[in-house]
């Protein structure tokens, strides 16, 4: 029977264990899974959410650029501060939770007089949460508006890049964005460093750029001049003392200020430098071996080449050697000694002093040479006396530095301590000392064309230089002159290269309508070299001093009435 | 029936689940406190770049200048005003030679 089947043990037990097995089973994953949910939420609860803690250790005060790291410090050679970050508070409003908007803009305007009540008024009736009033307010208004008790007001903290000494070396530290981004200058070419909080400190000094930029704007005035450069620089490593451009510009007015004035005519401006290339043209003289300091060029009748003549600004009916050419500076003497060593020795030296290149300086704001290189003795010749080569002041303070500095390059820098990854010789110590000399003697002898420069006890030398400005559209100005002067101080064991630039001075009735370097510029180098050289700690040397080492050679200068015979 | 060893690791884990829990309690809190230093230190810094932006501005070498020439009646250095050490022993050494003999 069936019934009876039912009730039989065997099945029964059978059944009961089949019953267990699933009962076990079931359980075992209930188990399973509320362990795993179990785990799963203590891991999610023991995760540390970091966005979250930042919320709630930020006050309301403070927006998301505050959060950021505060962007690190520019300072000079002196570490004084030359930009710094600070932050400001900028006071927004939420409309809809103002209660009596006209008793909030009689607080509001009372707090600010220079806030319109129209303004105000529209502001306040505005359909939106968050509106900017204004972007910056003081320490002492701040404390205002919280006694004032003015409802729905939101005061927000900010950084704000400044630059406390204004005018001061603006050219070199460039700006941030709105975001606190570098967009110029230091800012920009260090942005990833000063972005993390780390300082930068430059090889600029405070007071000489200061020094220099007063001299020269002095001077920029006295000849209605265009503008101006000015380069100081350490003769041996290549540090930046000053860097001048003019006009220049306040700092902490980046945004508002013409693009003219931003431009940087110390790096980035290219210029034909006339004469001041000289130097370079006798160096390669000296180094070539194929010229020496006494062999002598007959520059007493213009030079025909082509159809161009070239000329003497003073000419000189008798033959003259190579430290003659230079002290006269001139034209068909330098022109005759680039004819004896070519083209291809003066490109190449012209690429290993850097002239055909733009400099590795720390800044983006570099200018790319422009030489004319179709190798024709024209050209040649030209660009012997500084025409159809253009460089930059920089490039020509570097190129200097080489020639004095024994023949070692010298690469311009802006970080204060950098060390020079190698010692790169161009011209050899025996031509930098004959260079020297006939620097020495652009400034100290009575036909040199710097005397102006000649500041007793320092022993300025250099070389000047005063060139037709390149028309844009084609061409030269001819009533428009550039006017430079390169050189280094003091000469016998030169420290320190000071090269000036001046865009189109206008002759005056004190320089008699010159407005020639020798004229222009290089009454700007003495006054320069004056005051600067106490600050540098290069001493006065007097040549009557039994202490006093020359270290220079004696070349004999003769002047316009001196000649000798042909 | 629940065996001892399930029983012992149900606590166990009951145990270092508590644990963890306080652990991450602890670290948020601390966390916390670690950013709002780190704020104070920024705001701190913030006040110092601040006062030292006020002593640049304050000593800028134009102001300075102004005040060295029209207030305190400074000028600028000579060559006169300088004088080497070393020359100066030689000229009292050539001055008392000469006196001796």
């Amino acid at each position: 029977m069936k019934t009876f089947e039912f009730f039989d043990l065997d099945v029964r037990k059978e059944n009961q264990y089949k019953f267990r097995k699933i009962k076990l089973l079931i359980s075992s994953l209930l188990l399973i899974m509320s362990f795993t949910i179990i785990g799963y939420r203590t891991i999610s609860l023991a995760n540390i959410n970091k966005e979250k803690i930042l919320n709630i250790s930020y006050t309301t005060t403070e927006n998301k650029s505050f959060q950021k790291n505060l962007r690190g410090n520019i300072y000079d050679r002196n570490n004084k501060i030359l930009a710094t970050t600070i932050s400001t508070l900028s006071l927004n409003i939420n409309p809809q939770e103002i209660l009596n908007k006209y008793q909030t803009i009689t607080k509001l305007t009372k707090i600010f007089p220079y806030l319109k009540e129209e303004d105000l008024f529209k502001k306040l009736n505005s359909n939106k949460k968050h509106i900017n009033l204004l972007r910056e307010i003081s320490p002492r208004e701040y404390v205002s508006l919280l006694n004032a008790g003015i409802e729905g007001l939101k005061i927000e903290k900010a950084n704000k890049r400044i630059y406390p000494n204004n005018t001061l070396a603006s050219h070199i530290l460039g700006a941030t964005d709105i975001d606190g981004k570098g967009i110029a200058g230091v800012e920009k070419k260090f942005d990833s460093q000063l972005q993390v909080g780390k300082d930068v400190t430059l090889s600029i000094h405070g007071g000489i750029q200061h020094i220099t930029r007063e001299l020269l704007l002095d001077q920029i005035k006295k000849f209605k001049a265009e503008g101006g450069a000015g380069i100081i620089m350490n003769a041996k490593n290549g540090e930046l003392f000053s860097i001048i451009s003019l006009p220049d510009y306040n700092a902490n007015n980046y945004n508002s200020i013409l693009n003219e004035n931003l431009f940087n005519k110390a790096t980035k401006g290219i210029y034909e430098l006339g004469s001041t290339l000289k130097l370079i043209t006798a160096a390669i003289a000296f180094e070539s071996n194929l010229i020496n300091e006494n062999d002598v060029f007959d520059v007493s009748k213009p030079l025909k080449i082509s159809s161009r003549i070239i000329n003497d600004f003073k000419p000189l009916d008798y033959a003259i050697n190579i430290p003659e050419v230079i002290v006269h500076s001139s034209n068909i003497g330098s022109a005759k000694i680039a004819e004896k060593f070519g083209s291809s020795t003066q490109l190449k030296y012209l690429r290993s002093l850097g002239l055909l290149n733009m400099l590795s300086l720390e800044i983006p704001e570099l200018g790319k040479p422009q030489v004319i290189r179709d190798k024709k003795v024209l050209s040649t010749m030209t660009i012997s006396y500084g025409h159809g080569i253009s460089i930059t002041p920089m490039h020509l303070a570097s190129a200097t530095a080489t020639i004095v500095n024994s023949g070692v390059k010298v690469n311009p820098t802006l970080i204060k301590g950098k060390e020079e990854e190698k010692n790169e010789v161009i011209i050899s110590k025996e031509t930098s000392i004959k260079m020297k000399s006939i620097m020495r003697l652009v400034v100290s002898n009575k036909n040199g064309t710097a005397k102006k420069a000649e500041a007793s006890g320092y022993l300025i030398g250099g070389k000047t230089g005063t060139a037709e400005k390149i028309n844009p559209s084609g061409g030269y100005f001819k009533k428009k002159n550039i006017v430079a002067f390169t050189g280094a101080f003091p000469m016998n064991d030169p420290q320190f290269i000071i090269t000036i630039m001046i865009d189109n001075p206008k002759g005056q009735k004190f320089s008699f309508g010159y407005r020639t370097a020798g004229w222009v510029v290089a009454p700007v180098v003495k006054k320069l070299v004056t005051r600067v050289a106490p600050i540098l700690g290069v001493k006065p040397q007097l040549e009557s001093s039994p202490n006093f080492s020359n270290n220079l050679l004696d070349f004999k200068i003769r002047g316009k009435n001196d000649g000798a015979n042909l | 029936m629940i065996r001892y060893p399930s029983s012992f690791i149900f606590f166990v884990i009951l145990f270092v689940g508590f644990s963890l829990y306080q652990i991450k309690h602890f670290i948020t809190k601390k966390e916390i406190e670690l950013t709002q230093i780190q704020n104070n230190i920024k705001s701190a810094k913030s006040d110092i770049n601040i006062l030292k932006a006020e002593l640049t501005y304050l000593k800028r070498p134009d102001r300075i200048e102004k005040i060295a020439l029209n207030k305190l009646g400074l000028r600028e250095v000579l060559l006169t005003d300088i004088w080497n050490l070393e020359d100066l022993v030689d000229v009292t050494n050539t001055i008392s030679n000469g006196e001796k003999k």
